[in-house]
């Protein structure tokens, strides 16, 4: 174990972000933790309010084997499926859409805004219901582009 | 009283509001760009909306964003704390016509005391000085050369719709007033969209005294002492206190009076501030007005006793200011020092970054007002002011001991911040007898060269 092979050790520990490692290499051991404040900032995080969306932590573990893309929302304000009460929703679970499709509707201020798809392809999931309130990067539909 | 008010602001004047929110038993929305998912009021606040990207411009200062997070978290008031859009008539009226309350004066109050040359006329009709200068708008160099002749150099050129040492050249003589009128202009239109400069006389090594006041929506105005922000580089405070060493209490009695006055002259609502320039006769000025808390109104609570962010949530929600002016009393002495992300070395350059290692300063008569944490990422998105450092004792003398020790407890790894430059003016002879003038920390800064 000569100091390079630590240094690339360290480099490797910064690039992943671990804390601890140990390697064991022809009859020698070595364990490197880092001095963190790790207690300090998991206290920080128990802080964490309610939040609107329950973010990106909910939502990535979906590891589908599917290439799929999320579109979210570019304001602020009420999520609103179709373009009236009593319409049928603009997109559901299986509907194909092209680029320039309207997919919803979000409030804001009183105005109505359409909602464009950018991608080509089919909805998979939708992830707000109707009348939500939704925040600015809040995923509303998974897309599996075509 | 409120139930819920949204924070349309972040960083430590976020945190700050949030706390007197939470000990009112109000509920509180929190709003937040995307680089700031992690920001500490965030974690504090009740509910929190992201509202865009990072740039101000798509996020905190975007109003259809914020209008839109307040109606679906159904608040019932906005505090826009200070910066972003807390003295935007514009906002403040959108939020008057969705039913939001915004916490601050009036858009009419902000309009007024927006426009730099109104104002001083309306402080010169409530009977405050004014520094001499041209009375309009100058609009040629030819103007400016004759406004200068008229009040002698030296002059300083200033924007009529801004602050923050933006738009401001400093003449003495008619070669440089011609190019300084040119660039002032300029500077005037990308800062504040307006190129409309004015020239007044430029008081050398004057001391700044800003006197905080509170008016409810019945009409009682009360001043709340002032506040010496004369230590100060390319127009931004560093360090306030409170009282000021060159008031005394006539001085003090007769300018918060007229302060008082003037804000009643235009029927001034909640928190708000004049600000003086005070020659050295000890002849007073009126600068401008200041229409948002501040962000130094710490010192003027540790010295009252009185919490402001709480006072003007009162005020929104229709409180009577219980108060009378002669029931105001101030005891002891405070000291701020505003800490920023910069490095005094090379020549105040942002360091934004991660903070690995954090020891805030503690003890009796130590407070800091702060967003952050260990952990916490300092973006290059935002002001630099990452705390405020503040200390109060009975004697000037001891908050300036205890402001000394607490500097020296104050460690901020690895980031490069001004604590370095707050402990040689703390320990500078001149600082600690008082006698200083807006040329100090300049000069210092230029004496460690």
């Amino acid at each position: 174990m000569n100091i390079k092979k630590l240094e690339e050790v360290i480099r490797l520990m910064e690039k992943h972000s671990l804390t601890e490692i140990s390697i064991e290499e022809e009859g020698v051991k070595i364990h490197l933790r880092k001095g963190s404040l790790g207690h300090i900032e998991r206290s920080v995080e128990m802080m964490a309010p309610h939040v609107l969306a329950p973010a990106g932590e909910a939502l990535s573990p979906k590891k589908e084997e599917r290439n799929t893309v999320e579109i979210k929302a570019p304001m602020v304000g009420t999520f609103y499926r179709s373009p009236s009460p009593d319409a049928k929703p603009f997109a559901d679970v299986g509907s194909k859409i092209a680029v320039g499709d309207v997919l919803c509707i979000i409030e804001a201020m009183k105005l109505m805004n359409e909602i464009k798809a950018e991608v080509k392809g089919k909805i998979v999931d939708v992830l707000v219901e109707n009348g939500d309130p939704i925040e600015f990067g809040q995923v509303m539909f998974v897309v599996e582009p075509s | 009283m409120f139930s819920k008010i949204l924070i349309a602001n972040r960083g430590e004047v976020a945190v700050r509001v949030i706390r007197a929110c939470k000990e009112m038993g109000i509920r509180t929305v929190a709003v937040f760009s995307d680089i700031d998912e992690n920001s500490l009021h965030v974690k504090l606040a009740d509910e929190a909306v992201c509202i865009g990207k990072a740039p101000a411009s798509e996020s905190y200062l975007h109003v259809p964003s914020i209008i839109s997070a307040a109606e679906i978290t159904d608040v019932e008031a906005v505090h826009p704390g200070y910066g972003f859009l807390a003295e935007d008539a514009h906002f403040a009226e959108i939020c008057e016509s969705c039913q939001i309350k915004f916490i601050g004066p009036t858009p009419e109050n902000m309009r007024l005391m927006g426009d730099k040359m109104a104002a001083k006329q309306i402080a010169r009709k409530a009977g405050i000085p004014i520094v001499p200068g041209s009375s309009n708008i100058v609009n040629t160099k030819e103007e400016a050369l004759k406004v200068a002749k008229k009040i002698k150099y030296p002059v300083i050129i200033k924007a009529a719709h801004g602050g923050g040492g933006k738009g401001m050249r400093v003449c003495h003589n008619d070669v440089r007033l011609v190019s300084a009128f040119f660039t002032a202009q300029r500077e005037a239109e990308a800062a504040f969209g307006n190129p409309s400069v004015y020239i007044e006389k430029y008081i050398e090594n004057p001391r700044h005294i800003e006197f905080q006041l509170l008016g409810d929506a019945h009409g009682h105005i009360i001043h709340l002492g002032e506040r010496d922000c004369t230590v100060q580089r390319r127009h931004q405070k560093l360090i306030e206190e409170s009282p000021s060493t060159v008031l005394d209490n006539k001085l003090r009695k007769r300018m918060g009076e007229l302060a008082v006055r003037c804000a009643k002259s235009i029927g001034y609502v909640n928190a708000g501030t004049i600000e003086f320039l005070l020659d050295k006769n000890n002849n007073f000025y009126f600068m401008e007005m200041n229409t948002r808390v501040q962000v130094e109104h710490p010192v003027t609570e540790m010295i009252t006793g009185i919490d402001i962010i709480k006072e003007q949530i009162r005020i929104s929600s229709g409180e009577k200011l219980k108060r009378k002016q002669d029931s105001i009393t101030f005891k002891g002495s405070s000291i701020e020092c505003r800490i920023y992300a910069e490095d005094p070395e090379y020549d105040f350059r942002p360091c934004p970054g991660k903070i690995v290692s954090l020891n805030l300063p503690g003890g009796f008569g130590v407070r800091v007002d702060t967003h952050i944490y260990a952990g916490y990422e300092i973006s290059p998105y935002y002001d630099s002011m990452i705390a405020k450092l503040i200390t109060y004792a009975d004697t000037r003398k001891t908050a300036i001991s205890i402001m000394g020790r607490a500097l020296e407890e104050f460690i901020i790894d690895p980031i490069k911040t001004t604590v370095p430059f707050h402990r040689k003016v703390l320990a500078n002879p001149s600082f600690r007898k008082g006698r200083y003038s807006t040329s100090f920390a300049e000069r210092m800064l230029e004496k460690d060269k």
